[in-house]
């Protein structure tokens, strides 16, 4: 379970985090929805402990991140925005060092890996080098080295962004596998159609603040918009009015 | 402590794997072993043909039938060669025919009969730096003659030829030969401080600057690893490779200069197993150091282009006490022991030399250059929790 309260971040002059709360539950899927620059991304790096918030809190399953940030990351596997690879690695090598800096044995972080990459469908790539991996491909390496050490909580940077259509949906199999595993998974998102498929909760953020939460139908019928598409533009148009 | 150690390990192992696969990183670390035996028989092949060319000289004579007994006498030293008939010694010296002529006069067999001064003319351009050089050769040969025959001169009428020699001077050299061989091997102990400082500069920039330039470094980050070892784990990676450069040149060294035939023209460079282990003690910990600081400046960089340019100022310093030793030689004191990089220099010239260190200097030295190293890897290890470094300055 993922707790955030009244989390503030800014950079500079810039505000990008502005009084941010959420809970997100095991055995849900939530999604963090809004448009880009919303704070997104600095309110996932906050979760896993690469960020110190200026005030607020962050908890994982009960663990303080900031004061016990290695505690909370074992808790964690992270799909963060940056994905990039060693070119010169081969896809088993990177999930199996991850594996092992996550402290897993060695004949375990085998174990895994194999398990792992037979899941997301990486047979064929897993004993070649990184270099000139596809773009997806490369997304499937990072997805795996994240998750590699079974952890509990789930957090993924837009998963899809730039994916294909299958490889999108595959993640999306994914993750509702995950959170069927009683796992809890945090995602973001600006894409409202891909939200509202696999979700079972939705934070909605705009400059830096939650402007609705709720199921996806609690969500049409507080803006009473037929679609969440319209719903999503109307919560984030005019930046965090509602609360 | 086990939990870091362990993750250290795995960090260290990954990037020499890597570091393996690069070609880069292989290239700078063999480079010098190519470099080194071409720079010593470059410098070596220098060094002896000057002294070949100072002992062998040709000497073209005008008017040799006219001092038959001196050219004869000439003919016989060591390393000197006759050559007669020449006719016109200005001209051929002008134009560069000959560095020099010895012209014997049309009275010189008179005076010399008569025992007068007889007069030689050694036509010379000493513009020309070979020309000067047979000349320096050439003239104490005659005189060493001339002493000869004023010797038998005064026998003949009775008189002792120590009475010519009031005075008589011995130069006794006190530079030991090594000493001398290692001065023309300066670059020596400059190359194998550069290879121990930068050997590991591929690998640092690659896995500080790089990495985040890939954007992999967030990744790496979100494990519940200590900074420490991942800072630990590259530096070690990068400490390994100018390790083994510096001991692969450091044999390399070894075996050329014992294959080489120095000692024929009196270059006594003596570097056998327990000189190239007092070497290699003395420049291991100033690696440790370089790479230290190769990591925390590439941390700093931008991008891997900025980190190259950084540490490119970096592969200078090694030179520094070479060039400041080319002046007057660096006298050792025990302040120097301190700074290294000087303390270096000075001990790995010191092996060069034939003198033997004092532990308690290594030691000071080493210690020294290590505590060194630990303070910029500390520091590196804090940058590493910077979210300006870990982003990148966009953020």
């Amino acid at each position: 379970m993922i707790e955030v309260h009244d989390l503030r971040k800014r950079f500079g002059h810039v505000v990008a985090v502005d009084g941010i709360s959420f809970r997100a539950k095991d055995g849900e899927v939530t999604a963090l929805l809004g448009p880009n620059g919303a704070g997104k991304t600095t309110t996932l790096r906050a979760i896993y402990g690469l960020i110190k918030p200026d005030s607020g809190h962050v908890s994982i399953d009960g663990i303080d991140v900031v004061a016990n940030p290695m505690a909370a990351q074992r808790r964690i596997g992270a799909l963060p925005e940056a994905r990039g690879a060693y070119p010169r690695l081969t896809a088993r090598e990177h999930v199996q060092y991850f594996a092992r800096l996550q402290g897993l044995s060695e004949r375990d972080s085998e174990q895994r890996c194999e398990d792992l990459m037979e899941r997301l469908g990486m047979g064929e790539i897993a004993d070649r080098r990184t270099e000139g991996f596809s773009h997806g491909e490369r997304t499937k390496v990072a997805l795996a080295r994240a998750l590699v050490h079974g952890p509990q909580n789930v957090l993924l940077d837009e998963p899809t962004s730039g994916l294909d259509v299958m490889s999108a949906r595959a993640i999306r199999g994914l993750v509702r596998h995950l959170s069927g595993e009683g796992k809890c998974v945090l995602f973001s998102s600006h894409l409202m159609h891909e939200v509202s498929a696999v979700c079972d909760s939705i934070v909605i953020v705009a400059k830096g603040r939650v402007v609705a939460r709720g199921t996806p139908d609690d969500l049409r019928a507080a803006t009473r918009c037929e679609s969440l598409e319209d719903a999503f533009v109307s919560l984030t148009a005019d930046g965090g009015a509602t609360e | 402590m086990k939990h870091f150690l362990a993750s250290l390990t795995v960090v260290l192992r990954k990037e020499l794997i890597d570091g393996l696969r690069d070609r880069r990183s292989i290239l700078s670390a063999l480079v010098p072993l190519a470099i080194l035996p071409l720079m010593i028989l470059f410098s070596f092949g220098a060094l002896s043909d000057e002294i070949e060319q100072a002992r062998r000289i040709t000497v073209p004579v005008a008017g040799a039938e006219r001092a038959q007994a001196l050219v004869d006498w000439l003919d016989q030293q060591w390393g000197v060669e006759i050559e007669t008939g020449i006719s016109e010694p200005r001209l051929a010296v002008r134009e560069g025919d000959h560095d020099l002529v010895l012209v014997v006069p049309e009275d010189f067999g008179a005076n010399f009969e008569e025992a007068r001064s007889a007069e030689l003319e050694i036509v010379v351009d000493s513009s020309e730096r070979g020309a000067r050089l047979a000349a320096g050769r050439l003239r104490p040969l005659i005189r060493a003659y001339s002493q000869q025959v004023s010797a038998q001169r005064l026998i003949a009428r009775g008189v002792s030829p120590e009475l010519m020699r009031p005075l008589r001077v011995e130069t006794v050299e006190l530079a030991s030969s090594q000493e001398q061989a290692a001065a023309a091997f300066m670059f020596i102990p400059m190359l194998l401080l550069m290879i121990a400082f930068v050997g590991g500069q591929q690998i640092a920039i690659d896995s500080t600057a790089g990495e985040r330039e890939r954007l992999s470094l967030e990744p790496l980050l979100l494990n519940p690893v200590p900074r420490l070892s991942i800072v630990g784990g590259k530096w070690l990676a990068s400490f390994s490779f100018a390790g083994a450069s510096l001991v692969m040149t450091a044999g390399m060294l070894m075996i050329v200069l014992d294959r080489s035939p120095m000692r024929r023209v009196g270059i006594d460079l003596d570097v056998g197993l327990p000189e190239l282990g007092t070497m290699l003690a003395a420049a291991l910990p100033l690696a440790m150091l370089g790479s230290a600081l190769l990591l925390s400046i590439s941390t700093l960089a931008r991008s891997y282009k900025e980190a190259q340019t950084y540490t490119t100022f970096l592969v200078m310093t090694p030179m520094l006490p070479m060039v400041l030793s080319v002046g007057s030689p660096i006298e050792p004191a025990p302040w120097k022991l301190a700074v290294p990089l000087l303390s270096q220099h000075i001990l790995v010239t010191d092996v060069l030399e034939g003198k033997t260190p004092e532990p308690l200097s290594l030691l000071i030295a080493s210690v020294a250059t290590v505590a060194m190293a630990v303070l910029f890897l500390a520091l590196t290890a804090h940058q590493f929790r910077r979210e300006k470094i870990v982003f990148g300055r966009t953020t």
